[in-house]
This record gives structure tokens, C-alpha cells and sequence, in this order.
């Protein structure tokens, strides 16, 4: 584990966006709008990290991000000012004192957003996330998992027309969201799982926001253009190297798959949705979901994004380990089969 | 009916003939700084091989990095406003907020946020205000503005907030150059909204050079048509680059690398272009760069734009070579002045050239100037320069397989005959005025990327509109009706949004129509 983080500061800021980058997996929305903003925010004041554990026990936090399309992301952008008014209406709801914020999942833009929404609020921002990477569904979360509430969530759009809702199933919660986004623009800034420091010490995912910015470090500091010596810094390990042959396009919720062509004629697949899923190669899965799926272009070195797959290029394919280890039973929720994937054999 | 093409480039300005399949003759000369003295030079270098008529000509292709380097230098570059419909979103991000400080301060800063744009269905954000708009256009121009750069939130669905606002624009400030984002860009809307400052700031200067450009051809003698390369190997011709000159970015890899097929007759290869300071190093898939993934940026600013998958190195004919054991070769370089300072021209700087000449690969100044040089020091030398290169050549690569290379560029002779890694190494004739065959022979292109809300049983007319627009556009910027294709369809659903929101993306290409009336 690498050395807990006490604060983010505006020298940090590379490191956290190349982290996020890296634990999206391939998705979690553009990580570089967040990085713009946490570069023009920070030099002013940085945020202080705390972790869950360190809290006074009914410190109350609230995990904010936004909601969305990648596409609406792209051109209606993010505003700080949106999350923390999400927050508020959050804090409402709870009745009480907001003491931290957290972050939602720590892979892509949601790792910054948390961050930007911190410093808005002028609170820390806790050590740790609910998912331990990017996912598309927001109960994709240890506390679902454990049992507990994702209401009340709140929902906010630039505007500052507000959608608040005070009890929700975990069935219902994602198709709810998805309608108010949707009236939204498809985009909305969200604070969800209001909750109390000691029910996160106990299930929420502890020290990815260090363990985030340790491996953008590690991903900054490595030699371009080798990726086999890149995936023993992160600490993952190497899967492939190879040419897209083929794109297949998601249709709705089934997943698509690209295809590469490697040395001596070896194939692999990679499944993915939102974000690469699991990685086959000659009819072996080496990888899957939670595992996190890192690939990258060979000749820049550059993550490459599920969006961002081109036929022709040539792609290398590192595995990082979950960044924790989810309890038996979660496969349902976080495993291939939960993404409509029917992988059969595993072998690490 | 022959092509002609010039390549303008830092250090040479070089000039083909092309006829159909066939180089007819080629002249390189030194570039001058404002272009057309280099460019009336070339042109007339042409005559003292094979004869040609003047009237044979059909239309004159020319590729420059002038408008890339007036940006990164941040020279001949207009006020220019950049005025937003986003508000109440986007405030975070006001225009011009990831620029440079010294381009921003260049280009005057001068950034204006207003109410409206549009939502991913076609619905508004809000109302088109038109005392803001007039109020905004009011303070620009009281700040010095010249020309105006108009983006819209998702524009590439509904353009209405950009054309209003363009009317504005042209009543307050009539003849003032207005570039529009929906024209411009890709969806996303920073590197959309860059991309269109960047052109709007380059407009005054595109006034002034492609008139240069037509009056050079004139003088030149030549009656025929003027096209400029764009960034992805087609062409547009001189009025379209009046209005978009940051379409010429980034033409001269796609240019070398389409000119190395056409020598060369290899389809699927890496090429490796040596100039005077740099390498350059692509590959080629069915004859097409191989393109790059990521978001590019252009001097120091984040656009949308596609550019050639290339890797570069610090290595070309004017390099400085050390006398340490192993010798170095570049990244310091003699610049424009290798035929001042390199030892074969009298100079007391060993480049690399030297090592070429005294090792009889090329035959280039005085070569007793550099009989002096011990033969293992320059096989050391040429030996360095050949691992860098395959180094590069490996990094492009997918497979173990070997590969065959290109070798093309001024400076080419350093690339040996045998390379690791490689089946072949082929350096065609011609091998050092590629950019201008690539700029000869290109075709022209049309391109549409926009995000359409496609009804259930609707989809092969949206399909088939988009296509035609693609074709329409192609076809607008110079291409022959009939010969227009279209070579990529994307279609991609957007995630998480009802109402079948659908981001289609279709590129047409076809030949350039050459009218058959350059000798009318």
C-alpha cells in the first residue's frame, strides 16, 4: 500500500487524472475537464484528505460525481457549482452537518469530480471510493452490495433545476436516474449514499484515492513505448500486443468486442460496454470485470478508451488487480455475467 | 493534363509535375519567408527539365506548414472574439480557458459567454437573446476584435444559435470574418470551439496568403485552379481555404506518406520521411495513414481534428554528429543553414550529411572536404543512425512480421538498404519531393460527424441523408459528381440517452474535377 495522501494539491493534479484514467478501465468520462478545472482550482487552496476511519463515527458524507452521458459530457462540460448544490440537497434530506465528500467510483472523471466538488464545498475528501474503479451503474457499489441505501440521491442540472429523491430500491434506483438525467440533457450533477463515517470504514473501499494517484505516478515516471515494463510498474501484468482486426458495436445492453491480431497469428478479444470488460486471448479469459482493463496505444503510450478504438491500431493490453477484494456473491453485480457476458473458463 | 504540385516546407519548397501516373519533373528549392518567392522559383525550376506547356496544366496543388507555424509562433495572427452560447451551462469553462497564455494573449483574449445552444435532442437551453448577442458583438468590437469565432452547444445537431448569431455579426460588423463551429469541428465541444478560434484567427492572414498564392501561380504563367492539402490528404480549393485555413494543419505527413505509396506502389508499408532537422515515421494501411487515436493538440491547444498516427526524432540530414565513441547523431541541428555549415559546403560542422558523402551514398558539395574522416567512425555513425531508426520503425509496428519501409525525404540516404526489422527497404525515384507528389495526386473530400435522433424504421434515411451530405460537401469543395465515394460510415448509438440519439459520421471522397476548362 502506498503512503496515504493528507492533501491534494495542484502538483498532485497530474498524477490523480493519469490514476483515474487508468482505473476507468476504458470509460468513466473525460477525465481532462476535471483535470482543467482541479489545475485553475487548486493553486488557490488544496483539499485536505482524510480517511474514513479517522472521522468522529457519525461524521456524515455524501459521494458526489456527475450522472450522465459521455457524449452530453463532452459539450455541456461540468460545473463544480452544480455538485456541491447536489450535496446540499443531499444534506437536506439527512438533516445535519456534512463533514466529507467521497467519491463515487475512482476510476475516470467521477475520481476529479468528487475532488472539484470538495473543494467547492471547502470539506475533505475521504480516501477511498465505493467501487474501486469506474463502473456504468451507480449501485455498482460496496454499499449496495453490504446492503445499504443509495437514497436519498439528489440530482442537479445547470439550471439548478433540482431532482431529489428520498427513498429508492436499488432495482429501481438506476432506471430513476436515467429519467431525470434524461429530462435533464442526459447530464446531471449527483450526490448519492449519504452515509456515516463508521458504515464507510466498514464498507467502503479504503485508500484508492492514494492508491490512485501512486499509480498515475508510477504511469507518469515509466519509460513511453514499452508496455510490458509499464504493466510490472503499475503491478499488473501483461496480456497482449496487437492490430484491431475487427469492431463489433455494443447493440443496446449487449456488450461489443474489438479484436486484435498478435505475434505469430495469437488473437484476442476484448468485451466491453462503457468500459473493457474482460480480455480473451486464443480462448482463454485472462481478465474480467472487476479486474481493471488498461489498454493503451503502442506507439504514443497514450490509455486508449473504449470510445477511442480504431480499426488498424495497434493496442497493448495490461491487467491491474481489483483494487480490493469484493465480498462472495458480488459477481452478480460486478462479474461478467452482470454485463450479459457468458465467459467460460478463468484462468489466472 | 498535368498536376502540379508544390510542397512548401520549412527549409525547401519542392515542385512536381505530375501526369497521371508518372512524375515529369521536379525542382526543390530553398524556402523563402514569405513563400511565393520560393514558390515562383520551384515552378520556374521545372522548365529546365522536359519542356511542358503552361496551358497542360489542370490545377495546382499546393501543401504549407505557414499557417501551423504563424500559430506556434503566434505571428500575423487577428484580434479575434470568441463568443459561446452554452449559458447556464458551461460557465465553468469560458472559451479560451486551456490556451496558452501567450497564444491567448495573442489572439487579444477576448472570450463572451451568452444564453442558449442546444440540448442532444434538438431542444433549446435556453432562448436566443438577442440584446445579449448585439451586446457581446458591441464590446468585441470596442475591444478590438476583428474576427469572430461563434460555437454553440451541440451545434453538430441544431446550428440555429450559430447562424443567428452570424447574421448579428455580419449587420454590426459587416465584412468582418465570421467562422462557425458547426462548420468547423467534431462534436465535443472545447476541441471544437478551439479548432474555430484557431481559424478564425487565422483568417486575415489566409486573406493575404492564398491571394499570394493565386497571383504567384499567375505570375508563374499558369491558368489553372489552386487547391490546398488539408490534414487529412484531400484537398479544398482556394476559396474554401479563405474561409477554413486551419484545414492545411498537419498536411505534410499525410502528404510524404501518400506520395511514398504512390512512388513506391506499396499499399501496407512504414514509411520513413528524413528531412533536414526531424524523422518522421508512419505507416500505411491500403495506401491511408494509419490514423491517430487520441485528441490532438495544436500548439499547445486541445483540438478534435484526426492527424496521422507519426513518431518523430530528432534526426535528419543537418544533424550535428559528435566525435564520442559511439558517435551521436542530432537532435542539434544546423537548421536552414546546412550549405553554410556542413563540411561539405565549406562549413566546420559535422552533420549528417558529411557521414552520407563520405561514406559515397550521396554525392552532394565537396567531398574531399571530408576525406579526412576515419571510415569506422562513419560506418559508427550511419550504424547509430540505422538502430534509431529501426528502433522507430519497431515502435509503429503490430506484428513480429517483417515489414516492408519506405524510404523517402531530402535526407533519405541515411536509411540503409538493409534495416532490422524490415523485408524491404525501397527508396523510389523521386524519393525527395514526396510531399509534393502526395499534394499532386490527392483527391477531394467531404465529411459530415453529427448526432441525429433516429425514429424506429427511420434509420436507412437517416443513413442514406447522411451520406449524401458527405457526398454534397465533397462535391462543394471540388470534387467530379460522379466519381464521389464514400469510404467510412460510423455509426455510433449514444450511451445512456433515449430517443435513439445516433452519432453518424460519414467521409466521402472523390476525384478533383479538373472541368476541362484550364485551357479555355
Amino acid at each position: 500500500m502506498p503512503d496515504p495522501l493528507r492533501t491534494i494539491t495542484a502538483e498532485r493534479v497530474a498524477a490523480l487524472a493519469a490514476g483515474a484514467t487508468l482505473l476507468g478501465s476504458g470509460g468513466g468520462g473525460p477525465v481532462a475537464l476535471g483535470e482543467l478545472l482541479l489545475r485553475r482550482a487548486l493553486p488557490r487552496r488544496g483539499v485536505i484528505v482524510r480517511r474514513a476511519r479517522d472521522l468522529p463515527l457519525q461524521a456524515m458524507v455524501v459521494h458526489v460525481g456527475v450522472f450522465g452521458a459521455p457524449d452530453v459530457l463532452a459539450e455541456r462540460l461540468i460545473n463544480p457549482a452544480d455538485m456541491a448544490a447536489a450535496a446540499r440537497a443531499v444534506v437536506e434530506q439527512v438533516g445535519g452537518e456534512l463533514a466529507a465528500v467521497g467519491a463515487l467510483e475512482i476510476g475516470g472523471l467521477n475520481a476529479l469530480a468528487a475532488v472539484l466538488a470538495a473543494h467547492e464545498l471547502d470539506l475533505p475528501i475521504i480516501d477511498g471510493d465505493l467501487m474501486g474503479r469506474a463502473f456504468p451503474s451507480v449501485y455498482k457499489t460496496t454499499m449496495s452490495v453490504a446492503g445499504h441505501p443509495a437514497a436519498p440521491v439528489a440530482l442537479v442540472g445547470p439550471g439548478g433545476d433540482t431532482v431529489v429523491v428520498p427513498t429508492c430500491s436499488d432495482r429501481l434506483v438506476g432506471g430513476l436516474l436515467d429519467s431525470a438525467a434524461a429530462a435533464l440533457g442526459g447530464l446531471a450533477a449527483l450526490a448519492i449514499y449519504p452515509t456515516s463515517a463508521a458504515t464507510l470504514a466498514s464498507v467502503g473501499v479504503p485508500g484508492t484515492l492514494s492508491s490512485c494517484v501512486s499509480l498515475g505516478e508510477a504511469f507518469l515516471s515509466a519509460p513511453a513505448g514499452d508496455i510490458p515494463v509499464l504493466a510490472d510498474r503499475l503491478g499488473g501484468s501483461f496480456i497482449f500486443q496487437g492490430r484491431v482486426d475487427e469492431l463489433r458495436p455494443r447493440e443496446a445492453d449487449a456488450p461489443g468486442s474489438v479484436t486484435l491480431t498478435g505475434a505469430g497469428g495469437s488473437v484476442a478479444r476484448i468485451d466491453l460496454l462503457e468500459e473493457f470488460l474482460a480480455v480473451t486471448v486464443n480462448g482463454i479469459t485472462l481478465a474480467r470485470t472487476p479486474d481493471v482493463i488498461v489498454v493503451l496505444s503502442s506507439t504514443s503510450g497514450a490509455v486508449v478508451g473504449t470510445a477511442q478504438v480504431r480499426l488498424g491500431q495497434a493496442l497493448g493490453i495490461v491487467a491491474l488487480p481489483a483494487l480490493h477484494t469484493w465480498p462472495p456473491g458480488s459477481d452478480a453485480v460486478v462479474g461478467p455475467a452482470a454485463f450479459g457476458l457468458d465467459l467460460d473458463v478463468v484462468t489466472r | 493534363m498535368l498536376r502540379l504540385g508544390i510542397d512548401v516546407g520549412d527549409t525547401n519548397t519542392d515542385a512536381v509535375l505530375v501526369d497521371e501516373s508518372r512524375v515529369v519533373a521536379a525542382a526543390s528549392v530553398a524556402t523563402t519567408p514569405d513563400i511565393n518567392g520560393g514558390i515562383l522559383r520551384a515552378i520556374t525550376g521545372l522548365r529546365t527539365g522536359p519542356g511542358f506547356e503552361h496551358s497542360q496544366v489542370a490545377a495546382v496543388m499546393i501543401g504549407t506548414t505557414h499557417f501551423s507555424n504563424a500559430l506556434a509562433e503566434g505571428t500575423d495572427l487577428a484580434q479575434t472574439a470568441a463568443i459561446r452560447f452554452g449559458l447556464p451551462a458551461t460557465s465553468a469553462f469560458p472559451p479560451l480557458v486551456d490556451w496558452p497564455e501567450g497564444l491567448r494573449r495573442a489572439i487579444g483574449g477576448h472570450g463572451y459567454l451568452c444564453h442558449g445552444g442546444n440540448e442532444y435532442d434538438g431542444s433549446r437551453i435556453d432562448d436566443f437573446d438577442e440584446r445579449e448577442v448585439r451586446e457581446a458583438v458591441g464590446r468585441a468590437l470596442d475591444a478590438g476584435a476583428r474576427s469572430f469565432a461563434i460555437s454553440a452547444v451541440f451545434s453538430p445537431v441544431d446550428a440555429e444559435f450559430e447562424l443567428r448569431a452570424a447574421q448579428i455579426v455580419s449587420e454590426v460588423a459587416p465584412g468582418a470574418p465570421i467562422s462557425l463551429s458547426h462548420e468547423i469541428g467534431r462534436m465535443g465541444l472545447l476541441g471544437r470551439e478551439n479548432a474555430t478560434i484557431i481559424n478564425a484567427a487565422l483568417r486575415e492572414l489566409a486573406e493575404t496568403v492564398t491571394t499570394g498564392l493565386v497571383r504567384t501561380v499567375t505570375e508563374a504563367g499558369i491558368r489553372a485552379p489552386v487547391f490546398l492539402s488539408q490534414n487529412d490528404g484531400t484537398l479544398m480549393d482556394v476559396d474554401y481555404a479563405r474561409r477554413y485555413p486551419v484545414a492545411t494543419f498537419a498536411s505534410g505527413p499525410t502528404n510524404s506518406m501518400r506520395g511514398a505509396a504512390f512512388l513506391s506502389h506499396q499499399l501496407d508499408c512504414a514509411v520513413i520521411d528524413v528531412g533536414g532537422t526531424t524523422t518522421h515515421v508512419g505507416i500505411l494501411q491500403n495506401g491511408f495513414p494509419r490514423g491517430a487515436s487520441a485528441d490532438v493538440r495544436v500548439a499547445d491547444v486541445q483540438t478534435n481534428f484526426r492527424m496521422p498516427d507519426v513518431v518523430s526524432i530528432g534526426i535528419g540530414g543537418g544533424s550535428h554528429v559528435s566525435g564520442d565513441r559511439p558517435p551521436r547523431v542530432g537532435p542539434d541541428n544546423v537548421g536552414y543553414h546546412l550549405t553554410e555549415r556542413a563540411l561539405v559546403y565549406g562549413g566546420d560542422q559535422l552533420t549528417a550529411t558529411d557521414l552520407a558523402v563520405a561514406a559515397g551514398l550521396a554525392d552532394i558539395g565537396d567531398r574531399r572536404r571530408v576525406a579526412h574522416l576515419d571510415p569506422a567512425f562513419v560506418r559508427a555513425a550511419l550504424d547509430e543512425v540505422a538502430v534509431r531508426l529501426a528502433e522507430m520503425v519497431d515502435r509503429m509496428r503490430i506484428t513480429a512480421d517483417p515489414l516492408p519501409v519506405v524510404a523517402v525525404g531530402g535526407a533519405s540516404v541515411l536509411v540503409p538498404h538493409q534495416l532490422e526489422g524490415a523485408s524491404s527497404v525501397t527508396r523510389p525515384e523521386h524519393f525527395a519531393v514526396a510531399n509534393a507528389i502526395g499534394a499532386a495526386i490527392a483527391e477531394v473530400g467531404g465529411e459530415v460527424d453529427r448526432v441525429y435522433s433516429v425514429a424506429p424504421g427511420r434509420r436507412d434515411r437517416v443513413l442514406d441523408d447522411a451520406r449524401q451530405e458527405a457526398i454534397d460537401r465533397a462535391v462543394a469543395a471540388g470534387a467530379k459528381p460522379g466519381s464521389v465515394r464514400v469510404i467510412d460510415l460510423e455509426e455510433v448509438p449514444l450511451a445512456y440517452l433515449p430517443g435513439n440519439a445516433t452519432r453518424i459520421r460519414v467521409k466521402a471522397i472523390g476525384e478533383l474535377s479538373l472541368g476541362g476548362d484550364a485551357h479555355a
